[in-house]
């Protein structure tokens, strides 16, 4: 065999010739046009996803508009008000003098809550509380999907416009992360539409499991807080309202129920319960301990936590539930479901390990509280 | 952060290289023939070696017309882009511990308590709801 590729090589026969000037030709062709076929390699990729992420983002512009619809009263076409909030735009404060940021950017978050609030309220009047925060996140992913599919677009139409290599080229290579994210806004519509927790509830979930059947309070916007005995010790229990999606205001809590025990114990130690993201290999509902405030986001909860801990000087701990970006937002899969009540026994021994009998501890249960109750 | 951008050229990409294809597959399909025919002439004849040779050719240009049929029927018949998630409900019964597993209705939620148990006079609790294991795929 190796002798008659070797043949077909030479000049001596008649396919030999034809086979070396085809070789030559497609030598010259790559010297020439390499990069260029290299372009239109990748410039086809990304047309197969941007179609791809077409079709979702249609699908998740359309869920919207029937959730709406079914939300709103008879013969409303919210078609219009669902396009516009799609291209609705958030410009972040400027970091050129970073003193004050937080706050900056906590006001604008504020009032962009608000007003996507007030959207869907518009658009659905009778819808109850929990219907209007699950149309708000369904929104939110759609408009997210909506923003995905415009970016690669963008970079497609101007990369096939300019066969610039390195044009397509930035696209093409955060291509399989961006898909990723993608297919997981694709299933935080189902999750949404429907009210079904998802990856991310699972600190609200904890929360839940840990303050059922005990008396709560509302102690932050879209927060509650529960006072539940514990071998000895008060855990005050914190999550977000549910059982619409919302994440609530879990610093502000955490920053009441600090500021607000004036006459009664201190705090003694904070447990913060979160979805965290788990690198390839590591599994689905695997739970790690560690220290410091566990909560994702842009910071501002974050910041305001970090701030009320430090002034009271209270140590803070954190269990983090690894899951995959996919199963953030999808509904929740069984492997989180039970790695919930494993995070319950670890809440507990951390309280018996770490405290003492008639100590105070503050566990916040943090994430997207959707289909999850207190 | 969110960049706005101006809407540019047509919504829907085309598939703009598909007559290319058809083109190659054909040129391809003609050249594969005419040396397994050649060759075949050849194997006969006076030189089986070059016959090997343009059977050799030949299906090597078949063989890449298959991988490109095969290539171009993955992508049309692709599955849509996300599957819809099967989730179960649990409830559970708090006088007399009776646990029941059924399809998700909307409207569900964790801690939810509305439905009549089964087996006793009490009302059952919706203690957990995820999705259903999906099977592994095989490889």
């Amino acid at each position: 065999m190796y002798l008659h590729v070797g043949q077909l090589l030479q000049n001596q026969s008649d396919i030999g010739m034809i086979l070396q000037t085809l070789f030559s030709f497609s030598f010259i062709i790559y010297l020439f046009y390499a990069q260029r076929i290299q372009a239109m390699t990748m410039l086809r990729a990304v047309e197969g996803t941007l179609r791809k992420v077409k079709g979702i983002r249609d699908k998740g512009r359309n869920t919207s508009i029937e959730a709406v619809k079914e939300a709103a009263e008879d013969d409303y076409d919210p078609t219009p008000e669902v396009e516009r909030f799609l291209e609705h735009f958030f410009i972040p404060p400027t970091s050129l003098d970073p003193a004050g940021i937080v706050g900056k950017m906590g006001q604008l978050l504020n009032v962009r809550e608000n007003i996507f609030e007030a959207e869907v309220r518009a658009m659905a009047p009778k819808a109850s509380d929990s219907e209007v925060n699950n149309l708000e996140n369904l929104l939110e992913a759609s408009l997210a999907l909506n923003v995905y599919y415009k970016v690669i677009r963008h970079f497609y139409l101007l990369g096939k416009r300019t066969m610039n290599i390195y044009v397509i080229m930035q696209i093409h290579m955060i291509l399989p992360m961006i898909v990723r994210e993608i297919e997981a806004y694709s299933r935080a519509l189902q999750a949404f539409r429907d009210g079904t927790p998802i990856g991310d509830s699972v600190g609200p979930l904890v929360a839940a499991r840990l303050m059922h059947g005990h008396e709560w309070s509302d102690v932050a916007k879209d927060m509650v807080v529960a006072e539940v005995p514990y071998n000895g010790r008060t855990l005050v229990v914190t999550k977000a309202k549910g059982p619409g999606g919302s994440v609530g205001k879990p610093g502000d809590a955490i920053e009441n129920i600090l500021n607000g025990r004036k006459g009664r114990k201190k705090v003694d130690a904070v447990i913060m319960v979160d979805a965290a993201g788990k690198l390839e290999g590591e599994p689905t509902g695997g739970i790690a301990e560690g220290i410091g405030a566990a909560i994702g986001g842009i910071g501002v909860e974050k910041h305001k936590i970090e701030e009320a801990v430090k002034k009271h000087d209270i140590p803070m701990y954190a269990i983090a539930i690894k899951q995959d970006i996919t199963h953030v937002v999808a509904p929740m899969v069984e492997e989180l479901y039970t790695a919930c009540d494993t995070a319950v026994e670890i809440v507990k021994r951390m309280v018996d390990q770490r405290t003492k009998e008639g100590d105070t501890i503050l566990v916040a249960g943090i994430g997207n509280t959707v289909g999850v109750a207190q | 952060m969110i960049s706005r951008m101006t809407d540019a050229g047509p919504q829907a990409p085309m598939m703009s290289l598909s007559w290319v294809n058809l083109a190659v597959v054909v040129v391809l399909g003609i050249f594969s023939l005419l040396f397994l025919w050649l060759g075949f002439q050849s194997f006969g004849g006076e030189n089986p070696d070059q016959g090997n040779l343009y059977i050799v050719v030949g299906t090597a240009g078949l063989a890449a017309i298959g991988y490109m049929f095969f290539r171009t029927k993955a992508i049309s018949s692709q599955k849509p882009p996300v599957e819809k998630a099967e989730v179960v409900t649990i409830l559970e019964c708090p006088s007399c511990d009776l646990k029941r597993v059924r399809d998700f209705q909307r409207g569900d939620y964790v801690y939810k308590s509305d439905e009549s148990c089964t087996r006793c006079e009490g009302t059952m609790t919706i203690t957990g709801i995820h999705r259903k294991a999906e099977p592994k795929k095989k490889r």
